[in-house]
Order: C-alpha cells, then sequence, then structure tokens
C-alpha cells in the first residue's frame, strides 16, 4: 500500500487551497506547530528527566506523568494537525523529500513506543519510576523524540 | 558608533562569517535554537500553568518551581548562546528587522516578569503553597508569561519572513 494518492489528493483538495497559496497561511500554522513543539517538549522533559532524577524527582513519577498527560496528549494533537496543515501547503514535495520521510518513521516509532511500552511503565503506581527498566524507556524515548526534532529541523536544509 | 553600525562590524568579523557561510555550523546552532525552546518555555509553561491550577495541582508551587528551575536555566544558556551565535552571523539583517525587534522587546518584558514576580507575591507563597490556584496576582504573572513567550515564539519564527 503506498501513501502516494493521499499526497496527490491533498496537492488538489480545495480545503487546503488557502494553505497553498498564501504565504502567510503557512507562517501561522508554522508558529502554530513551534508552540505546540515548546509545549510538547517541555512535558516529554520534565517526565522523562524527571524518571532519570533531574527536574521533578521528589514526586512520584507516576503522578507526574498523569498529571501532565492532557497537555502531552493536547500538544501532540495540536503538533500533528499544524503538521499536516504544513504538508498540505505542498504534498509532493514533502512525499518525496528524505528528512520528511525520516522524520515520519521516528514520529511512528515515537508515538508507537511511547503508548504501548513507554507511558505503562512511567505511570505504573507502584513508584516504578527507579526501576531500569523505567531509566531505560526514558533515554529511548528522549532519543527517539529528540531524532523527531532533528528531523524536523533538517527538512527546512535539505 | 551607532547601534547599526555596531551591527555592521559585527556582521564583518571573522567568527560572524565563518558561521554564516558554514555549510554545516549555521544549521546546527539553529536546530539547537529550535529544540531549546522546549527545555526553556516548555518547562516555564509547566510553573505558569502550575501556578494556574491546570496541572500538578496536588504538588506544592514552590516544589515545582525549584525543581524544574535547572531546567528552565539548561534552557537559558542553550537559547542564548545558540541565539547569539545566529545573531553575529546575522547582525546587519536583524537590526533592520521588525520582527527581531519585537522579540527583543518582548524578551525584555519576559525577563522583567519573573523579576517582580519574585520580589513581591512569590515572597508570601508559603501562604499559598498548597492551594491549587495560586493568588489572582501570581495567576495573573502566569498568564503574561505565557502569552509573552508565545510571542517571542512566533515573532522569532516570523524574523524568517520578513
Amino acid at each position: 500500500m503506498s501513501l502516494l494518492p493521499l499526497f496527490q489528493w491533498a496537492s488538489q483538495a480545495p480545503i487546503f487551497a488557502v494553505m497553498r497559496d498564501s504565504k502567510w497561511a503557512f507562517a501561522v500554522v508554522e508558529m502554530l506547530h513551534l508552540i505546540a513543539l515548546a509545549s510538547f517538549g517541555g512535558t516529554l522533559l520534565v517526565i522523562d528527566l524527571g524518571v532519570l532524577g533531574i527536574g521533578l524527582r521528589s514526586q512520584p513519577v507516576s503522578n507526574v506523568a498523569r498529571d501532565l498527560s492532557r497537555v502531552f496528549l493536547g500538544s501532540l494533537v495540536l503538533a500533528v494537525v499544524s503538521g499536516a496543515f504544513l504538508v498540505s501547503a505542498n504534498p509532493m514535495k514533502y512525499y518525496y523529500h528524505p528528512a520528511f520521510r525520516v522524520k515520519m518513521l521516528l514520529l511512528f516509532l515515537a508515538v508507537t513506543f511511547n503508548f504501548t511500552l513507554h507511558r505503562k511503565l512511567v505511570e505504573s503506581p507502584i513508584g516504578a519510576a527507579l526501576t531500569v527498566s523505567t531509566k531505560l524507556s526514558a533515554v529511548v524515548s528522549l532519543a527517539l523524540w529528540f531524532s523527531v526534532g532533528v528531523a524536523g529541523r533538517s527538512i527546512g536544509f535539505l | 558608533m551607532s547601534a547599526l553600525e555596531i551591527c555592521q562590524w559585527i556582521n564583518g568579523t571573522n567568527l560572524a562569517t565563518s558561521i554564516r557561510e558554514s555549510d554545516w555550523v549555521y544549521p546546527i546552532i539553529e536546530t539547537v535554537h529550535v529544540l531549546g525552546i522546549a527545555l526553556l518555555a516548555g518547562t516555564v509553561a509547566i510553573v505558569d500553568l502550575r501556578l494556574l491550577g491546570i496541572v500538578l495541582k496536588r504538588e506544592r508551587v514552590s516544589r515545582i518551581a525549584r525543581q524544574v528551575l535547572p531546567l528552565t536555566w539548561a534552557g537559558f544558556v542553550a537559547m542564548f548562546a545558540s541565539g547569539g551565535l545566529l545573531f553575529l552571523a546575522q547582525a546587519s539583517k536583524s537590526y533592520v528587522n521588525p520582527a527581531f525587534r519585537i522579540k527583543m522587546l518582548l524578551l525584555v518584558l519576559v525577563a522583567v516578569n519573573p523579576l517582580i514576580f519574585h520580589s513581591t507575591i512569590y515572597r508570601s507563597v508559603g501562604a499559598w503553597d498548597d492551594r491549587t490556584a495560586a493568588p489572582g496576582r501570581a495567576r495573573l504573572t502566569a498568564v503574561l508569561s505565557l502569552i509573552l513567550w508565545s510571542g517571542i515564539i512566533i515573532a522569532g519564527r516570523a524574523i524568517a519572513y520578513f
């Protein structure tokens, strides 16, 4: 199965016309994408670095993770939706862009890892917070999301 | 020497030229600058949201503020250093860029905000540490901080469009 037809459809779709035609629409959505990055990255860092004993370490990590999960999810959704609109400005450019492809692969891995393994370990109530596997999971999570960020920034340079 | 002349001189230094003309150094500095947003503005936002009673309600304000602060400082150092180098490389262009000027103004305001906060309402934090939402004046500072940081991100991104 190829995603090519989806990108071809998006190149023509009337709902994305404003993204294709207006320089400022792209700029405004890009700003939203960055604000989403700030709040997503902030919660991610506070949770994962907390597991590693940096920052919020005197609170049970499971409480912190559950308390912040709405901000985490909300900003992830904002980042994905704004990102989709950015792509819609020129879908075929992104479809063939190597950095974009790497970013999507890393994003898929990061999201999958987060919602399968990582979240369960970090939110488990029995302060499992500090077991080796939870710490390892936090390191993997930070590395994956950092790579998503680097790949994302590279789209503008390659 | 006027400010413009100083910027032009900076722009012409060897360091500025070599950053500007390098294939890799400039993109790497910019990547650090963008990802540093999470460490700086993201961690500030968590403290602001705690003051507003939106996240981490059961935790004491002072404990959150104290423990998040080292991360925020680390973010500040990364942002200030990378931002400084980006400015060096584009000093003449930046000086006349309206988005850059607005960003600098917002940065001054965002620095004044916590100074006022810490020298006034935060002194009595012991009295409201446990409350879900902080007193009105502290909540006002939190809202201002969220607005100013968003403005800084927006103005920063807009620099590329002028």
